[in-house]
């Protein structure tokens, strides 16, 4: 028997990479929430964290250029105050494709992130979002969309993609990198799991306020250590609840907490 | 290692998902595992059985079958007052089969809880001693089952019952609790009786956690689980980053229980 004390030893002696978090502005203005930063580094290095890996999505609406950049350029200031712990992804809404693509561009190679976030703007297999995987593929980056397979009040969230979306767009892209976001962030996840257990370029990250036992098992057994990464999505409690309590072997738990086939983006990023 | 009482956790089948350590000596394992010295449990069974009390026939049968259930189980009995013989059944529990709380599932059995016959059912219960504990909801909204209810236990669902029975003790888990506690405070404040949330769903740690359990008292709080649907080790993670004083780690973990149900 573990207590959790020594159960958290498995964070405190291995690499832990959070590849789901974010950063925010500060209500009311185009500016890092500064405080809201050091708090949650805070909390990461309490819980052994590594790496955050940090964006900041516009949920409602379809956000604008000039407002993705704002959310781009307030990751690149948290970025900046950690850099030893903060890695940026580019928030881009892929309605205004050629200004997307111009901004990842300007976040990848002049800003250092190492990756894009996709909200729910458009399913992940809607053709506008084509282009932007192209982009992906030539920078080699990787893509994480928030995702869900929601049973009550689907209506709040129409273009919310599933495992089916993924399925899809991965399935016309086998050699991009697309990460389902939290796949414990709400929502049936055995559906999703089910949809795209076999589509080998489709990963997911832990993350999310949903702790149901068996989701990690599941995600496990469908898709493997090697597609699974940590994260938390400002669920800090839920997320590590979830890997500590989970039944699978530790060797594969340490594997997701840094996998190694996403090492080399973390590299990128310095 | 400080003694740990847990006022959520289920044995019986659940139709909309498979579930592990769903039986009293998978449940037990895990437990012990987790530290957890005792446990308030009902039969989930009871919550689907048209008559309720088959399935509390079951719990008692399946912890009378080894005397270390008998020590780690304290059963809780689902009666639903919306079907016949609510009142017979509820006494048997408590008198010839010794539960220790009344559980009530008004999003699964069909009534308020303002109802009569409820309200009659939470006082009987008063009368005797027994504490009434509420689970707010058992699987997250987002992920039920198509054929799954859509409601869920809310301040505004039990603010009515709160002052028709000012004298029940009741515990109030799986819920926004923050939320909840902000909206009835008003009413707990005025009631004899106590009222107890859980945090299983408070979604904090270290400062953050601490602050939300000093804002409610840690004689209003308790430990609670959610096994077998919920991972425990999220409820250990946040007591494992409190800075809580001992004496208030202790009232959440188990005296506030212990007190509540005479152990």
């Amino acid at each position: 028997m573990k207590d959790i004390q020594e159960k958290m030893y498995l964070l405190k002696n291995n690499k832990v990479v959070n590849w789901h978090e974010h950063v925010w502005l500060k209500q009311g203005t185009g500016e890092l929430n500064e405080n809201g930063c050091h708090k949650l580094v805070r909390d990461a290095k309490l819980a052994y964290m590594d790496y955050l890996v940090c964006s900041t999505p516009i949920s409602g609406g379809s956000p604008n250029p000039e407002e993705t950049k704002i959310c781009n350029d307030a990751v690149a200031k948290a970025m900046k105050l950690y850099p030893e712990t903060i890695k940026g992804m580019a928030f881009i809404n892929p309605g205004y494709t050629k200004e997307a693509l111009y901004e990842i561009d300007r976040c990848v190679k002049g800003l250092g992130m190492i990756g894009i976030k996709l909200y729910n703007h458009y399913f992940a297999s809607d053709p506008v979002i084509y282009p932007i995987i192209e982009k992906c593929i030539e920078l080699d980056i990787p893509v994480l969309f928030h995702a869900g397979k929601l049973m009550s009040r689907p209506e709040s969230q129409p273009y919310l993609s599933n495992g089916e979306h993924f399925a899809m767009l991965a399935n016309k892209y086998p050699e991009a990198v697309i990460i389902h976001g939290h796949i414990g962030g709400g929502g049936d996840w055995l559906w999703s799991l089910k949809a795209m257990a076999d589509s080998p370029n489709v990963f997911t990250d832990i993350s999310g306020s949903v702790h149901d036992s068996g989701i990690i098992e599941s995600t496990y057994e469908m898709m493997g250590a090697d597609r699974m990464l940590f994260g938390t999505d400002m669920s800090f409690p839920s997320s590590l609840g979830k890997i500590l309590g989970s039944d699978i072997p530790e060797q594969d738990k340490i594997k997701i907490l840094n996998n190694p086939k996403f090492e080399k983006y973390l590299e990128r990023g310095v | 290692m400080t003694m740990i009482i847990d006022i959520n956790t289920y044995i019986g089948h659940w139709p909309f998902r498979k579930l592990t350590h769903n039986t009293p000596l998978q449940l037990g394992c895990i437990m012990d595992n987790a530290g957890i010295d005792l446990m308030c449990v009902s039969n989930l069974n009871s919550i689907f059985y048209r008559n309720s009390q088959d399935g509390n026939k079951e719990l008692f049968k399946q912890i009378q079958s080894s005397e270390i259930y008998k020590d780690r189980f304290l059963p809780f009995a689902i009666i639903n007052p919306a079907y016949p013989a609510w009142e017979k059944d509820f006494l048997q529990c408590i008198d010839n089969f010794g539960m220790k709380g009344l559980e009530l599932y008004p999003y699964y059995h069909n009534y308020r809880l303002t109802d009569r016959a409820a309200v009659e059912l939470i006082k009987l219960a008063t009368q005797k001693g027994i504490p009434v504990h509420l689970p707010c909801a058992l699987e997250n909204h987002r992920q039920r089952h198509w054929l799954d209810v859509k409601e869920d236990i809310t301040a505004d669902s039990v603010k009515g019952m709160l002052s028709l029975c000012p004298d029940a003790d009741i515990i109030i888990s799986n819920g926004q609790t923050a939320r909840m506690y902000e909206e009835l405070q008003p009413i707990i404040s005025e009631r004899k009786g106590k009222v107890y949330f859980d945090f299983s769903r408070v979604n904090a740690i270290d400062a953050a956690f601490d602050s939300l359990i000093h804002s409610i008292g840690t004689e209003h709080i308790v430990f609670g689980s959610a096994m077998p649907f919920q991972y425990i080790d999220t409820q250990m993670v946040k007591l494992h980053f409190s800075k809580l004083v001992q004496n208030d780690k202790d009232n959440i973990m188990y005296k506030n229980l212990q007190e509540l149900l005479n152990l």
